[in-house]
């Protein structure tokens, strides 16, 4: 469960996140979907504890993420869109320094599992220097989801993946969520969102547009047509412009 | 978390071992090493037989002769410290605590508090510590006019990078904050620039009011230098103005193993206070590490694709005005290179640099004997800035082929004969090392102006004619300096991919070693033909006329034949691009 309260993030004078308020509840997969520039990646870093909000709160799994920020990082994973590893480590010894980090015990066979489920278990022991972009995207998937987060960031997730790769990563998203994952994922690719989420929340300069489930947002938005497709939602709500 | 780091460190260090026993099967790598160890070897353990008993090792630095390079090592490890110091202080952004993108991206995230980053980040520091305290033991157990030994100098060495890693971490968490609270840039580097200022002034007058004058018998050796400077600083104000770094610098400083560890006390207790005061300033440092993080790694992803630029990517306008219509398309790629690089090497930059030196030599040549001494200083570090610049010049200024190794197929498609690239991609090099060592020509023959006792043969008519004579031929041999790093990206790209990435190691240092033997080899053949007509006319015309005239007739005949040796080396290397291939090579 993610409960967003009053976010703010300010970078000098410049407001990035604007009193952002907001609930996922277990089993919910939000869409985070905004122009360039409309604070889609301050929201998730600020979820993610990966920088500190300015003002308001921020509960994950009933923990406030300020007062107790350990506890509350242990129930999340964040997944960003570029992949970012470390050089001379290879792909098993990621996922066994993630399992020291989270103190995930006997963590080989979870590990085997996600090598295979995102099939990269036949790399398991090349470095990040001898795997394309999408093996490298599939082991930060793997390494964020070793230690059972029951909540999730997504930040682009289908960046650099090939067919097969969208296809698996799209059940598997449904699958966490089934499983009780309470999700937040941002994406320009809206038919993914269309696919995969039970609500959608639309960003434009730092402030919420609309929030709700597909239906309510679509209802709003559709001025009465029926079967108004979400870029159609979003380019109405945002006007067309940029963040 | 501990165990975390340890199998973090652990495995990465197993692991780069690893790769770089695997890649020694290239031979180029292989090469490389042996290249590297061996001079490894030459410069740290060789057993000289010419001084000092044979079996241990380079002999100590105690003569006059050795003063110069002492002087250089104190002064670069003092500017090191400083600008430390300085750039933790003066940051102008919130500068975090310096973390990788893969740290950033796997640590920030996890279950781990703030303080346990800090640990982290500190524990991570030590390891290049005790590096560079091993590598700087190596070289300061050769300074035995400052006694102790090699055990001392290492613990020494930690106790100050130890220190100055604690007070960077303190100074960059204290600015973090700060920043968060509104403290603005300005501000910030004016306190830092004005408390500088005031101890520079105060250390000055103090030294002007009290230092005994420096005499001969002072700079006679390293060990009467070292008193004399020890002197300074242990009496009057100085010792309470520079007690902080005396403290901490003591233990290296140590005789014996008594006295340091009784001077190991105080040091320890700054240290201590250091970690402490770390500790305190915890603050949300995340965003500076990131935003930090992001900007090293497309340095580095820049760097490894040869698109890296000095002046830090921002767009500016070109160093000259392009004509929009006609013009030589060589100029194009002068001036798309000079724009990636500083910009401050312009046409007006090195006018008014020629100015201020044509003054100052001017000033310093009418003074007192003492200004005529600078004069002939500034003489010796121009011959050594032209040297520099001709010698590792080529190796620094890469607006060429090796910095648009990645744009080979592009310009593949341009309407130019590949003589046209060739020479267009060698330009802004070009411009830049002739202008470094025109500078440097002049204040050198400015100079000579230094000399009250004339010497005979060096008339002002002859000076300025050899100059002259020096300032034509120069850009000759930048140009023929620059080809050979360019036929070499043209010949062998894999080779010197290898060599542009910021790669380290034993392998890749060795090299950059056969890189310069190979550069100084093929200049030494080609500028031996050109030398050798030089003399044969200076003979010649000497039988005829004067020495200005047998200047003259000789440097025509060096142009000639430089300006021959490269006008093939363009056609060479031209053709050698047209049949250029970068996906046939193995370049990984």
């Amino acid at each position: 469960m993610i409960e967003v309260t009053g976010l703010t993030k300010r970078y000098g004078a410049f407001t990035a996140v604007q009193d952002l308020s907001f609930t996922v509840r277990p089993g919910e997969v939000l869409g985070l979907v905004g122009p360039n520039g409309a604070g889609k990646t301050s929201t998730l870093r600020c979820l993610a504890g990966i920088i500190p909000p300015n003002a308001g709160t921020v509960r994950i799994g009933g923990l406030d993420l300020a007062s107790d920020p350990v506890a509350a990082k242990r129930q999340l994973a964040f997944l960003p869109d570029e992949p970012k590893l470390f050089d001379y480590l290879t792909v098993r010894q990621h996922l066994a320094f993630v399992a020291r980090i989270y103190g995930v015990a006997n963590h080989e066979p979870l590990a085997q599992t996600l090598l295979e489920e995102l099939e990269i278990a036949d790399k398991a022991d090349q470095l990040p220097g001898e795997l394309s972009r999408g093996m490298k995207q599939k082991l930060v998937i793997a390494c964020g989801l070793l230690h059972g987060p029951s909540v999730i960031f997504f930040d682009e997730p289908l960046t650099g993946l090939d067919p097969l790769g969208i296809r698996r990563m799209k059940d598997s998203i449904r699958q966490r969520a089934l499983g009780g994952a309470a999700i937040v994922l941002s994406s320009h690719l809206l038919h993914l969102l269309e696919e995969v989420c039970s609500h959608v929340l639309i960003l434009k300069k730092g402030e919420k547009i609309a929030g709700g489930t597909l239906a309510e947002v679509s209802a709003r938005f559709a001025q009465g047509e029926s079967h108004v497709s979400l870029e159609e939602i979003f380019i109405r709500a945002t006007g067309g412009t940029e963040g | 978390m501990i165990r975390a780091f340890f199998y973090l460190r652990g495995t990465t260090l197993q692991n780069q071992l690893l790769s770089r026993v695997r890649r020694l099967r290239q031979p180029k790598y292989l090469f490389g090493a042996i290249a590297g160890a061996a001079y490894f070897w030459f410069i740290f353990f060789r057993q000289t037989g010419f001084k000092g008993p044979p079996g241990r090792g380079l002999p100590p630095m105690a003569e006059g002769s050795d003063l110069f390079p002492l002087v250089f090592i104190f002064g670069a490890f003092v500017t090191y410290a400083l600008y430390r110091v300085i750039a933790a202080w003066a940051a102008p952004a919130a500068p975090g605590l310096p973390f990788t993108e893969a740290e950033a991206a796997f640590l920030f995230p996890a279950p781990l508090s703030r303080r346990t980053l800090i640990h982290y980040k500190l524990l991570s520091s030590q390891l290049p510590i005790l590096f560079q305290a091993a590598l700087l033991t190596l070289i300061s157990t050769r300074w035995t006019f400052l006694g102790g030994n090699a055990g001392i100098h290492a613990l020494g060495w930690w106790v100050i990078f130890s220190t100055l890693n604690l007070h960077t971490t303190g100074a960059a968490l204290t600015v973090t904050r700060l920043i968060a609270q509104g403290v603005g840039k300005l501000q910030r580097q004016v306190v830092v620039f004005g408390l500088l200022l005031l101890l520079a002034a105060a250390v000055a007058v103090i030294l002007w009011r009290t230092a005994p004058p420096l005499t001969a018998n002072d700079t006679a050796h390293p060990a009467a230098l070292f008193r004399y400077l020890a002197g300074l600083t242990r009496a009057g104000p100085l010792y309470w103005l520079l007690l902080p770094g005396r403290v901490v610098v003591a233990p290296f400083l140590a005789q014996g193993w008594r006295e340091f560890f009784l001077v190991l006390g105080p040091a320890l207790l700054v240290l201590a206070a250091h970690y402490v005061w770390v500790l305190r300033s915890e603050t949300p440092f995340e965003e500076g590490s990131i935003a930090q993080a992001e900007k090293r790694g497309a340095a580095v992803a820049a760097l490894k694709a040869g698109t890296y630029r000095l002046g830090g990517g921002k767009a500016r306008p070109g160093p000259f005005q392009l004509a929009s219509h006609g013009g030589r398309p060589e100029i194009a790629f002068l001036w798309k290179n000079l724009l990636s690089t500083q910009s401050f090497f312009t046409l007006r930059t090195f006018a008014a640099s020629a100015g201020v030196i044509v003054v100052v030599c001017t000033w310093l040549s009418h003074g007192s004997d003492a200004q005529r001494s600078t004069l002939s200083i500034l003489g010796v570090c121009g011959v050594m800035m032209a040297g520099y610049a001709l010698v590792l010049g080529p190796q620094l200024a890469r607006q060429d082929f090796r910095g648009d190794l990645g744009h080979m197929d592009l310009f593949k498609t341009y309407p130019l004969p590949g003589w046209q690239v060739v020479l267009g991609e060698l330009l802004a090099p070009v411009a830049i090392l002739t202008g470094i060592v025109w500078l440097a020509l002049l204040t050198a023959t400015l100079s000579l102006g230094a000399f009250r006792a004339p010497v005979v043969w060096l008339t002002v008519e002859f000076r300025t004619t050899a100059a002259l004579c020096l300032a034509v031929v120069l850009p000759l041999l930048c140009t023929l300096q620059l080809m050979v790093p360019n036929a070499a990206t043209l010949l062998f790209p894999s080779w010197t991919q290898a060599t542009r990435t910021r790669d380290r190691g034993l392998d890749v240092m060795g090299q950059r070693l056969i890189f310069a033997a190979g550069q100084f080899f093929v200049i030494a053949l080609a500028v031996l033909p050109a030398a050798v007509a030089g003399v044969l006319l200076w003979f010649a015309a000497r039988l005829l006329g004067g020495e200005v005239g047998s200047a003259v007739m000789a440097t025509l005949g060096i142009v000639l034949v430089l300006g021959l040796e490269i006008a093939v080396g363009l056609l060479c290397l031209g053709w050698r691009f047209e049949k250029f291939d970068l996906s046939s090579e193995s370049v990984k």
